[in-house]
């Protein structure tokens, strides 16, 4: 039940970029969801993700966690993983555990590809 | 003999029947001592979420209920850390004395006295005081021995997790000269990821809080990960950074998927004051003096443990004598009201301080700010919530200690009534 709270689609940019856009809440329930969308493209190579954040009004350590698998999964691959459009409740829960040290936080998706591979 | 030297040996006798009992005799075979001394004992364990005083049954007795620690004169005892006397007006005096190890609050014992001695003759209460004190030990050590301690301290069945989690974390309560260190972790019975650690050696105090990511066993397997890792780095002589850098790379072997644990990692030096601390993405631990919080831990940041971050450094802050350092996982400040109000930092740390103003032990003080937490959301816990509270204050360190507050006590409470207080 708690899935549906989080709707998550996807978007790709060639040659190996993807843009992931969650609206809802994310939390230990609702992860598995966007967990999915992220494995599948970096199943297809896409190992720059962009996640679009500008839906997520709620993200406890559920979310928190999977940002951190991503972060690490992108990097080995040699690509990364940069959070764009987060509002301020996930950017407060970002600052709190000092994860803004280690995510790469954007205004947009825009932003987010502009700044180079 | 007088009553202090047949409780003497009722001392010894106890340590004598200490080697081979098993723990389901320890309360028949103290009983069986002490009344050589003419005194009927009960022993009361208090529960893990500290609500009710368990009785031990004895061999051949009927076993009292549980005793509540609100509004009972044990829990006047046990809350106070110090003894009450009970009974007269033709009912048998009896002493409500804490049972501690150390200073950690194990429960209470009751001692009926025979109607032959003055219930108020301050050697049999200091007495009483001990033999309670040594059953405390006792009972410390007794309990690895079998299941029955454990089992009759718990009100319900405990998870997986709080298992694991409860046998690894040090005593609620510690204290040296000058400092007192005391947690409590709720849900107890449904530990997740919370964790608390502290070491007091010498001039150094080791303090620790930590949150692992998640919920349940998944959880409980990440602290249990990142406390053992802190301890073994501490435990070889290495210092916060290398503590920090050891549950890095012990969570990162463990487990393949990103597993992290928030905490804070802190050295209080009890000579100066002066605080080292690392922030591993955890709510700021708060300085509270004189009334009001003052300050913040909120240098030293780094991210959670698992999550390695070469450039961090050392946040340093010094405290004044009888400050109060107290250390939360976000479970406590962000409990929630029907109202949707969340508890708080800035309630927590008033009711500190009212707890502080009254006069309430440390260890009392942290158990009903548990409790008020609890009463403040609504319905169950839905995450772990800790709090640890640290007092640098040789008179908080007395507090928790029976009879602390009368050294020099030459005469006993007067029988004015039928119950009488002392500490």
């Amino acid at each position: 039940m708690t899935q549906e709270i989080l709707t998550v689609s996807s978007e790709v940019i060639p040659p190996a970029t993807a843009v992931v856009t969650a609206v809802g809440e994310l939390d230990h329930g609702s992860r598995d969801r966007l967990a999915q969308a992220t494995s599948a493209a970096l199943e297809s190579d896409q190992i720059r993700l962009v996640l679009d954040l500008a839906g997520v009004s709620f993200c406890d350590s559920g979310g928190l966690s999977l940002f951190v698998d991503l972060h690490r999964a992108t990097r080995a691959r040699g690509g990364w993983l940069r959070l764009a459009g987060a509002r301020w409740s996930v950017r407060r829960v970002l600052e709190a555990t000092n994860l803004d040290r280690v995510l790469a936080l954007y205004e947009s998706p825009a932003a987010a590809i502009a700044d180079g591979p | 003999m007088d009553a202090t030297e047949r409780l003497s040996e009722v001392l010894r006798e106890v340590l004598d029947r200490s080697h081979l009992w098993q723990p389901v005799e320890l309360a028949t075979s103290v009983a069986m001592a002490a009344s050589r001394a003419g005194l009927r004992t009960t022993i009361y364990q208090v529960d893990h979420e500290q609500r009710s005083l368990r009785a031990l049954p004895q061999q051949g007795q009927p076993t009292p209920e549980p005793v509540p620690v609100n509004g009972s004169i044990g829990g006047l005892a046990f809350g106070s850390v110090g003894s009450r006397l009970a009974g007269g007006d033709g009912e048998a005096y009896r002493w409500w004395v804490p049972m501690i190890d150390g200073t950690d609050r194990l429960g209470v014992v009751e001692f009926t006295l025979p109607d032959d001695v003055d219930a108020n003759d301050p050697g049999l209460r200091q007495g009483c005081e001990r033999l309670a004190g040594l059953v405390g030990h006792l009972i410390a050590t007794s309990s690895s021995r079998g299941d029955h301690l454990h089992q009759m301290r718990r009100s319900r069945p405990m998870s997986v997790a709080s298992e694991l989690l409860w046998q690894l974390l040090p005593p609620l309560t510690s204290s040296g000269a000058q400092i007192v260190v005391s947690a409590v972790l709720e849900p107890c019975y449904e530990v997740g990821g919370d964790g608390f650690d502290y070491s007091l050696d010498g001039p150094r105090a080791s303090l620790v809080v930590l949150d692992a990511v998640g919920k349940g066993l998944k959880a409980g397997l990440a602290c249990a990960v990142t406390l053992a890792a802190i301890r073994a780095t501490r435990r070889a002589g290495h210092g916060l950074s290398a503590q920090a850098r050891a549950a890095d790379a012990a969570l990162v072997e463990q487990f393949t998927d990103a597993r992290f644990t928030t905490g804070v990692l802190a050295e209080l030096d009890l000579d100066n004051g002066l605080v080292r601390y690392v922030n591993a993405g955890h709510p700021a631990p708060l300085v509270l003096r004189g009334g009001k919080a003052v300050r913040e831990l909120s240098a030293g940041r780094r991210p959670p443990l698992g999550i390695a971050d070469p450039t961090v450094e050392i946040g340093e802050e010094r405290l004044e004598p009888n400050d109060r350092l107290l250390f939360y996982t976000d479970g406590i400040t962000e409990a929630r009201a029907a109202n949707g109000e969340l508890f708080g930092v800035s309630r927590l740390a008033d009711m500190v301080e009212q707890n502080a103003a009254e006069g309430l032990p440390t260890p009392e003080s942290v158990r009903r700010l548990s409790h008020a937490v609890a009463a403040y959301q609504d319905g169950p816990y839905t995450d772990d919530a800790t709090l640890m509270l640290v007092e640098w204050s040789a008179g908080a360190a007395q507090a928790t200690v029976p009879g602390g507050y009368h050294p020099t006590e030459t005469s006993g409470p007067q029988p004015t009534g039928k119950d009488q207080a002392t500490g």
